[in-house]
Formats: C-alpha cells, structure tokens, sequence
C-alpha cells in the first residue's frame, strides 16, 4: 500500500510480515503494511550528568529551550536536521535512544559560536555540541570527528614542541583522517603560496619542517601539561564510567603482550 | 464600643483578620469548624512554606498563639455558623453551640477545599499506592518520616510530580489556575532532592506558572541546583506492571509518546472552591462567582466586599491564593469591616 510522504517514516518503523495472521485474519504481505510508533521507554538519568561533566557542557541544565540557537544556527540553515535546541532536551531528559539517531550530524557544528551569542541563559550551546560530540565518541558510538583529530594533532604537537607549523599540522592531520595530500586545493594552495609569499619566509617555513625547532626549555611545560591533560581524561572517564572498560582493555593488552613475549 | 465583627474560619486569613482588629481596639468572635485553628497548612500537614521556607507549623502556630492569647479575639473551635440574620450594623448570628451572637459585621475566611484526586481515575489515585497527592507528600515531610513509597517503605529512585491536576480542566469543570501549585510542586521536588539526592524528579506541566518573582527561587534553583527536569506533556494515564507506576504520554517537545516507570508519582493537587460554599451563599446571602468561590462585590475601592453590605470575603475563600495574599486580603477585609462596624452609615452614603 503507498505511505504518503513515507519519507517522514523511519525506515525501521515500517512492517511488512510476509505470514501474519492475527486474530485468523491474514494481514500477510504488502497491502498489511504497518507503521510502528515509537514510543521513549525510559530515561538515562546519567546522561546529562556525564555531558555535564566534559568541557563545554557544564550549563546545560540552563536551558529553557527558547530556540534561539537552533534558530541562530549556521548549520541548521542548511540542515534543519541539525538542532542543538532539540539535542539538549534529549540530553538533560535523558533520551539517550532519540539522540543516538542524530549521532552522525552532532559533529558537523563548526563552532562559529552564533548560538552562543544567542542565548538567553548562558547555555553555551557550540560547548554542548562540543561535549557531546565528545561523549559520543567516548562511549564508543561514534568514530572520532575529523575536528577531533584536528584537536589532538594540535594539541599533541604543541606539548611535544611548545610551537605550531601549520605544515606539520596538516600533514598530521590528513594522515590521521586519512586524506591524500595531493588534493587539488592543497596543491593550489601551496603554489599561490610560493608564488606570492617573500623568499625569506619560505625558506624559515621549509626549514622549520626539516629542524622541527623546539620552544627554549620546553621539556618542563610540556611534561606538566600533558599531566594535567592526563588527569583531566581520567577525570572525564571517571566521570562517564569508563575507568573500569579502560581498566580491562589494559589488562587484556598487556597480557595479549605477554602472551606473545613468552 | 461598637459590636463584635464576626469571622468564619480560622486559617491564616481568618487568624490575621482576627489580628488585625485587635491591634486597633476591635473585638472579633473567630468561629472555626475543627477542633484547631491554623486552617490547610496545618489542618494537613504542610512541610515548609513558599517562600520563606519556614516550617508551616511554626510559621502559622505563631498566628495562632498570637490570636489565643488575645483578650480582644474570642475564639470557637468546632463551631459553625447555624444562622445569620438582621441588618448591616446589627446582625445576630446563631452559632451550633446553640449560643446568639450580635455582630456589627462579618468577615468570611471559609477557605479552599483540596482537589480530591479520584476524580481523575485515569492517573491512578485511590488505584494504586505509590499515586499520592502533594498534601501527601508534604506530610511524608513534616512528620518526619521522609519520602517513602507506600506501598512498601522503599525510597523512591524516580518520582514524577504531574501539575494541574485538578486545575484548568474543563472535564471536570474546573478551569481555573489554582496558582500556588506550580510553585509548591518546585519546593517539593527540590526537598526531595535535598533528602534523596540519588532520586530524580520529574515534573509533567502544561504551562509552569511559578509566577513573579518566585521564577528566581523555584523555576530556576529548581533546575540550576537541584537537577529537577521539565517535561511539556499532559499525561494521559498511569498504570503499572506490578511494581513501578507507569506514566503515559507525549513528549510534546519531541512529539513523541512516552510510557515510562516510576517508583512514585504525585499529583500537584488544586484548590476548589470550599465545599460549604452553597450553604455559606445561603446562609450569608452572598453571590458566588461563576467558579463557585465567594464573589468579590467591589475589586477597588471597598476591599473585601461580597455582594452584601457589612459581609466581608478575605483568602482563599475567593479564589485559588497564597497564605501571604490571603492575610494581606484579610488586612484589607478587616480595614473594611472595621470601618463599616464603626461608622456604616458614613460607608452606606457613598
Ligand atoms: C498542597 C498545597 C501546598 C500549599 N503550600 C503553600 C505554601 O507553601 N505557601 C503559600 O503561601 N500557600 C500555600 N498553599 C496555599 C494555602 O494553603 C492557602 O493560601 C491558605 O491555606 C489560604 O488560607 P485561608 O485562611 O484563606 O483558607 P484555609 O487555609 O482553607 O482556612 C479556612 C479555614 O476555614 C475553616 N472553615 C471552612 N468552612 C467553614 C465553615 N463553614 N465554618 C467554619 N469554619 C470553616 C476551615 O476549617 C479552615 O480552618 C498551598 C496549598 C496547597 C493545596
Ligand atoms: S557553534 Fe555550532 S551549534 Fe552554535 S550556531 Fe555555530 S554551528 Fe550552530
Ligand atoms: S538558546 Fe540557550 S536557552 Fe535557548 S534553547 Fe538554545 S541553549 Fe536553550
Ligand atoms: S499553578 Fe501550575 S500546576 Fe497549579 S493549576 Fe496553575 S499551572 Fe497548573
């Protein structure tokens, strides 16, 4: 039987039995076409408490759900189906299951911050998307985002050196996401570069990629921060409930390592 | 000495109205139908107050003592009005101890009565045990006990708190917001967040209505320090599987049906119009409005006016109020009877 604007329906929510009988009647096949409900069973109390607990979604319980930032939004011009406005409902009910279906277009936030200039309660919605992003991926239903990738090429190389070059940078990043660097953007890049930046400055841009200079005295700072990042991670694991699975997935390493040394 | 001014009813706007006359010389007679003064709060139990937070029975027991021990106030408990008769000025009342009395006025603080829930079966009161009303709760409160479930003692790990119930249905007949009651059900969750940190509260409104400036301690703290959450929906029907209630629904924000399980729901429970209220009119010959509470016979100049001369109206008796409106109304109330006792033909002439 056609469902009129079946596009509404979710895919799963539509059956068809080819042998269905109920009460003796034969609702077998095509024109016996059912449309499931869906209906919230229940809600993960600990949800917006972990979201809560990651930088950038510590005010979430703010919110009054007013739509300014859905309305204010950069990305929900073009994708209605990005809704920060919604998502933090779901997320301080508890709705784990609604949220989950959106997991694929969280990440697409570009953090132009227009939410956050919007919002009457100091939500910091682009810091919501942010952690919960974030918590996607820690919980395992999500890949890591190319942003993130991006953060941690960053950040890794900051604390390894005390400086940025943006060269390295990119190619990190295009290694980790596994994106050729002989695009064709890249390669006009370079050449506009090239042709149009002073001598001087390319040569200490080419040397920098070869001598990987370091900032004076670095070794300290780069080893207190990466303590403190550290902490900070264990924090947000303990935080989600994570610790004992990071626990486990040790043990099982080090002794598949044992294993293999013996 | 002019008459005594009569009052009937003995919660917080009856005992200020009392209070009030006897700071300016004046004597009143409170009759009160139970055996204690100090009206809902304390005839059932509420926990503390919005919005000072104070203990109900000490904030109204104060009331009360202080009306008590007053020379200028004889009080009658377990006493009703039989009779009211005569004229503006000189009005004689038989009481049910059999006793006349001679007023010179009257002041009507007769009250709300709760909204009792087994009008609405379809969510589960007088069905299942775990569906109690606030008035309930506030009692699991002040008694001490804490908040336990009763069908078996255990504390609660998620209660669900459904407003209006009662209010602004017109099933039932009953379209008024009862006001307080969105407020009330903030404080409660919050104190039950306070007692059982590990139980989450959820609180089912149409409209919250947690008005002025209790926006800022209810709505907000509420939420900002206590985690209580908001769901827009009207429930449909609580059942249960046996050993969790189960509220029915829709998420309206996510247009989307909910049946979800609870250990405990409560029903934020309204205030009708006092069950008296026909027999009062009668007795008082007073109009009621459409609603069924005590008509108010003139909102700006004579404060407290029925539709009779020299009968006054304060507190709930005229409408959903807050114990601070109903004792600033019994002020008004008590300024108009007094005015009226000591000088009625200068108040009939205008
Ligand atoms: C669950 C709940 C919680 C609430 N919590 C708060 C709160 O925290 N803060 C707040 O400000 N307000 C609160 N309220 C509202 C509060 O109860 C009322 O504002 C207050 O009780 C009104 O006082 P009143 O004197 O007008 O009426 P009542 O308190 O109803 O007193 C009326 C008195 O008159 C007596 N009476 C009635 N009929 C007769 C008769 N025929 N003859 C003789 N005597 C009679 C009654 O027995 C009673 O003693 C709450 C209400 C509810 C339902
Ligand atoms: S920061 Fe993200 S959520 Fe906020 S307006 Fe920009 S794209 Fe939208
Ligand atoms: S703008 Fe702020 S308060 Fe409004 S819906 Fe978005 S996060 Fe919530
Ligand atoms: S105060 Fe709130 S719960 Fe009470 S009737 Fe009004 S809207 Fe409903």
């Amino acid at each position: 039987m056609p469902i009129h604007e079946e596009h509404l329906i979710r895919p799963e929510n539509i059956k068809t039995k080819d042998n269905l009988v109920i009460d003796g009647i034969d609702v077998s096949g095509h024109w016996s076409t059912f449309i499931e409900s869906r209906v919230v069973t229940d809600y993960n109390e600990e949800m917006e408490e972990e979201i809560a607990a990651l930088p950038g979604g510590e005010f979430i319980h703010r919110c009054w759900q007013c739509g300014s930032c859905t309305n204010s939004c950069t990305v929900n011009a073009i994708n209605p189906e990005f809704n920060p406005r919604y998502w933090i409902y779901l997320i301080r009910m508890g709705m784990e299951s609604e949220l989950l279906r959106d997991k694929d277009i969280i990440w697409q936030c570009v953090s132009c911050n227009k939410c956050t200039y919007a919002c009457p309660r100091d939500v910091f919605p682009e810091g919501v998307m942010k952690a919960t992003s974030h918590w996607l991926e820690l919980k395992g239903h999500t890949e890591k985002s190319p942003s993130m990738h991006f953060d941690e090429v960053f950040a890794e190389q900051i604390i390894e050196t005390g400086k940025i070059e943006e060269g390295r940078t990119i190619r990190n990043f295009f290694k980790r996401t596994g994106q050729s660097l002989t695009q064709d953007w890249m390669i006009q890049m370079v050449k506009n570069l090239i042709s149009n930046l002073p001598v001087k400055l390319l040569i200490s841009m080419g040397l920098a990629n070869v001598l990987r200079p370091k900032t004076r005295n670095w070794a300290a700072a780069g080893a207190a921060i990466s303590e403190y990042a550290e902490e900070k991670q264990e924090e947000q694991r303990e935080a989600l409930g994570l610790t004992e699975l990071v626990e486990m997935a040790k043990q099982e390493t080090e002794s598949l390592e044992s294993k293999a040394n013996s | 000495m002019t008459k005594p001014i009569l009052i009937v009813g003995g919660g917080p706007a009856g005992l200020a109205a009392a209070h009030s006359l006897a700071a300016i010389g004046q004597k009143s007679i409170l009759v009160e139908k139970e055996d204690i003064l100090g009206g809902a709060p304390i005839l059932s139990g509420y926990a503390k107050l919005v919005p000072t937070g104070e203990w109900a029975k000490d904030a109204i027991g104060g009331m009360v003592e202080r009306v008590k021990n007053n020379k200028l106030i004889t009080v009658k408990t377990g006493t009703k009005v039989q009779s009211f008769t005569g004229e503006p000025g000189n009005f004689k009342a038989e009481l049910s101890d059999g006793k006349p009395v001679e007023a010179a006025s009257a002041i009507l603080c007769t009250g709300f009565t709760h909204f009792d829930s087994v009008n609405k079966p379809e969510w589960g009161f007088g069905t299942y045990d775990d569906v109690v009303t606030t008035t309930q709760v506030e009692q699991m409160i002040s008694s001490g006990q804490g908040v336990r479930c009763p069908s078996d003692g255990r504390t609660p790990k998620r209660v669900a708190i459904l407003l209006c119930v009662g209010s602004r249905d017109r099933q039932i007949g009953r379209e008024w917001c009862s006001k307080i009651c969105c407020t009330v059900s903030a404080n409660l969750a919050m104190e039950i967040r306070e007692e059982l940190p590990d139980c989450h509260v959820y609180i089912y409104y149409m409209d919250i209505r947690t008005y002025g400036l209790y926006e800022t301690g209810y709505y907000w703290r509420s939420q900002e320090e206590f985690k209580v959450k908001y769901i827009k929906a009207r429930i449909a029907e609580v059942t249960s599987d046996g050993e969790k209630v189960i509220v029915k629904g829709e998420d309206t924000l996510v247009k989307r049906p909910i049946t979800i399980p609870f250990d405990m729901v409560v029903h934020a429970i309204g205030m009708d119009p006092n069950v008296d209220n026909l027999l009062l009119s009668e007795l008082f010959n007073v109009d009621l409005e459409p609603h069924g509470f005590i008509g108010k016979g003139n909102t700006y100049g004579d404060l407290g006016a029925t539709s009779r001369p020299g009968v006054y109206v304060a507190g709930s008796a005229t409408g959903p109020e807050t114990i601070d409106d109903s004792i600033a109304q019994a002020h008004g109330a008590a300024m108009s009877a007094y005015a009226f006792a000591n000088d009625s033909s200068i108040v009939a002439a205008e």
